[in-house]
């Protein structure tokens, strides 16, 4: 093989890429006839065909050299099992699928005129798709057939999607890297980037940022926000001396506390001002009534009161939920506040896009604010009092 | 006729127990097992513990194993079935409260545990237990104590709960509770499980620590630390914020001094790098864990003055970008003292490496080192060796 050829590519991979140096050099090379092009394990071995070193300029192989990397720094092999192991799918077929979508997702800004992108590489248009988004994304919204027939060769290895290949020498065989040590090197490229993010692509800077802190899912959030004011001292499940305990009869004189339930009241204020759809409004609705269901609230202790005209998804789904609506006032949603505090709920949960006034004092109640995605600057400053959850 | 059902049915459970016990027949192989390592160390070092793990995953059967290899007898307690009083202590009322005060009592497990001065006590179950029973639980596992009965340093505590799912009804540790545990992911592995119904269970390897190497071990992990947070000194309270994973660990002084005591104990265990991963990680969680790990494997590399002292026999790490690195930091340790001698053993150093690995990690330090050269230093005969270097170096930038 070739070895000097493959190495200047890696050498002008790393110069044009300098952020993923350290990453390119971790990589093992292993010669490997029976890949058809370069593939990388999720060891960080990396499987060259002599034959295709040996078709491709040094330039086209340096872009190979970073395609295959990213599909490791990206976490494919490990995202490619997630998706399996949720949709219940795995086969041949299936990691292919997997394999396509990864390199939609890489190929978008890994290329320029240095390193150019190779005449049969996916891209997302290629799929139909719009580019800039992720693996999982795309997975979704496409099959195999006629479009993809193209790239039916395709072949990034099992570090790419997470499937098995013939030619990997496993996690015992010789310089593999450990979990370990393949975080430790993420991190370096990441921290690299993040410390000095000049030259690198927006796609590479999103990453880096997310790589070691993952966003939260705002169901999540919401769901802890929820609980955590629901769950407070008055409301749930928890001990009271309100009414002794069993175990008194046998200690005269002493009071102990009984295990008593008093289920938490949830209201949910919903601004229905005309800048929040239908499907943000809805999705954020049947998840706070759920988590208020869950909390032992019984049906009569989640309300929803809508704060405007247009109550259509709102009465929709409280009807199909079985939820008294309770009626609202005007746009301005201090008006949806002093309407829920009538009603004397431990935790009340605004569904806002925030661009309304606030209540200039704290309420009586606990406050959940789940906030819509809206450019910024449309934000009127949340008040302190509130823990504010930022949906979608 | 009563007598002869009697009969049948003994005999039947006669081969129950018969089945039952050729059921239990399992082996057992000798397997290391990073967690169980992780939470060995965790529980010699006299750090409380957190398990976060599914239902049903084994945790109870790693505990069994960890109590056998070190000696002391297991006491599981199901959180969610007591009341706050069974961890609380009971009041007992003596004759005048207003004089004595009312003793609280403690249950029976916990005085058989004092008495004994030495034991394993697991809690389990602790997320689904009602907020009175956790806050009882916690000064347990914080203070060791219950009702009036402090428990004995012999006796060493494990908690484990069940992580927070996206279901509605998960749990969350408030930020200062979670800061005083290391939280450790409990997790199976399938090929195991398949393998032990197949009838051979893993027998866990737990790590020993090294009576020589203890001094050691102390000046190693207080260096780390030290230097870490020295270059980081904004990670040495850093509170999660709103939107990152609550309940989970987090960088304060406090979990700091606990990552310094694990690294102790891991080093002088000689632990897997895998390992200390996961105790410092769950010390003061993901992001500060791999930062201070990334500082430990720069730590570990060979020191640049090491190397030009002795560029011929200091060894090189393999892996490439270790390897690069090195070569960055013997070119910078060159730039900050320039003289002729270092310079010449930096290209020796250049050479080995060019022969001994991919070569195209030494294309950036050789070009820096050369425009290091002063006009009265002669170009040292041994850069022949370099030069298929220099041709693949060629070949890129025609590329």
């Amino acid at each position: 093989m070739d070895l000097e050829k493959l190495y200047a590519a890696r050498l002008h991979a790393a110069r044009e890429r300098p952020y993923l140096a350290a990453a390119l050099f971790a990589l093992h090379v292993v010669e490997s006839p029976a890949t058809p092009t370069m593939a990388v394990d999720r060891h960080w071995r990396c499987y060259v065909s002599p034959a295709f070193v040996d078709r491709r300029t040094v330039r086209d192989l340096a872009g190979v050299w970073v395609h295959e990397v990213s599909h490791l720094l990206r976490d494919h092999h490990g995202r490619g099992d997630a998706y399996a192991a949720e949709h219940g799918v795995d086969g041949p077929g299936e990691r292919l699928r997997m394999n396509i979508a990864a390199d939609a997702e890489i190929n978008d800004d890994v290329y320029d005129t240095a390193l150019p992108m190779p005449r049969d590489a996916v891209r997302p248009d290629s799929l139909g798709l719009r580019s800039g988004q992720v693996m999982e994304y795309y997975l979704r919204r496409f099959t195999l057939g006629a479009r993809t027939q193209p790239f039916a060769w395709l072949d990034c290895g099992s570090g790419a999607d997470g499937g098995a290949r013939p030619w990997d020498l496993g996690p015992d065989g010789a310089h593999g890297l450990t979990k370990e040590e393949r975080d430790a090197v993420r991190f370096r490229v990441a921290h690299g980037i993040a410390g000095a993010p000049g030259d690198a692509p927006d796609g590479w800077k999103r990453w880096a940022e997310r790589v070691f802190h993952p966003p939260q899912p705002w169901r999540a959030l919401l769901g802890n926000a929820l609980r955590s004011a629901a769950s407070a001292a008055g409301a749930g499940e928890d001990y009271t001396y309100r009414r002794p305990g069993r175990r008194a009869t046998s200690l005269p004189g002493v009071v102990l506390p009984a295990l008593r339930r008093s289920p938490p009241s949830v209201c949910v204020v919903v601004d229905t001002s005309g800048s929040v759809s239908d499907a943000e409004l809805g999705s954020a609705l049947l998840e706070v009534t759920a988590i208020g269901r869950a909390l032992g609230g019984r049906r009569d202790l989640v309300t929803v009161m809508s704060c405007d005209a247009r109550v259509a998804t709102v009465g929709r789904l409280c009807r199909a939920e079985d939820i008294p609506l309770a009626g609202g006032g005007g746009t301005d949603m201090r008006e949806g506040f002093a309407a829920a505090l009538r009603r004397r709920p431990d935790v009340v949960v605004m569904l806002t896009d925030g661009q309304t006034p606030w209540p200039s004092v704290r309420p009586a109640a606990r406050t959940v604010v789940g906030l819509f995605p809206r450019p910024s600057e449309e934000w009127v400053a949340t008040p302190p009092w509130a823990r504010v959850v930022r949906i979608g | 006729m009563r007598v002869m059902t009697r009969m049948r049915n003994g005999n039947q459970l006669d081969t129950a127990a018969e089945l039952l016990s050729l059921l239990g027949d399992t082996d057992t192989e000798e397997r290391r097992d990073a967690q169980l390592d992780a939470l060995a160390l965790a529980v010699a070092a006299d750090l409380p513990v957190l398990l976060w793990g599914e239902p049903g995953i084994g945790k109870t059967a790693g505990l069994t194993q960890l109590a056998a290899d070190l000696g002391l007898p297991l006491t599981t307690v199901i959180a969610s079935v007591h009341e706050p009083s069974d961890f609380a202590g009971l009041p007992v009322v003596g004759d005048d409260p207003a004089v004595h005060g009312v003793p609280m009592a403690p249950p029976d497990w916990a005085v058989r545990l004092a008495a004994a001065g030495r034991g394993l006590l697991f809690l389990d179950e602790l997320s689904t237990a009602p907020p009175a029973v956790q806050a009882a639980l916690l000064r347990l596992v914080l203070e060791r104590r219950v009702g009036a009965l402090t428990l004995p340093p012999g006796v060493r505590i494990v908690a484990a709960a069940n992580p927070r799912g996206s279901a509605a009804d998960g749990w969350e540790l408030s930020p200062p509770l979670a800061n005083r545990f290391v939280h450790l992911q409990w997790t199976h592995d399938a090929a195991v499980v398949v393998r032990g119904l197949g009838g051979v269970w893993p027998r866990a390897v737990l790590p020993r620590l090294d009576r020589a190497r203890l001094r050691e071990a102390v000046a190693y992990a207080r260096r780390a630390v030290q230097t870490f947070l020295t270059a980081r000194p904004g990670l040495v309270h850093r509170m999660p914020g709103a939107d990152q994973a609550r309940g989970g660990a987090w960088p304060s002084p406090r979990s700091w001094d606990m990552a310094l005591r694990l690294i102790a104990f891991g080093t002088a265990a000689g632990t897997s790098r895998e390992v200390l991963s996961m105790l410092v990680r769950g010390a003061v969680g993901d992001g500060p864990g791999l930062e201070l790990l990334a500082g430990l494997d720069r730590l570990d590399l060979p020191d640049p003055e090491t190397l030009l002292a002795d560029p011929v026999g200091t060894p090189l790490p393999e892996r490439g970008d270790l390897r690069q690195a090195v070569l960055d930091g013997v070119i910078s340790a060159v730039r900050d003292r320039p003289e002729r001698e270092r310079w010449d053993a930096a290209w020796s150093l250049l050479a080995r490496a060019a022969e001994t690995g991919p070569p195209d990690l030494v294309v950036v330090p050789a070009t820096t080192l050369a425009a290091l050269r002063r006009e009265e230093w002669d170009v040292p005969a041994l850069i022949d060796r370099l030069a298929g270097t220099v041709a693949l170096s060629r070949r890129a930038v025609a590329a």
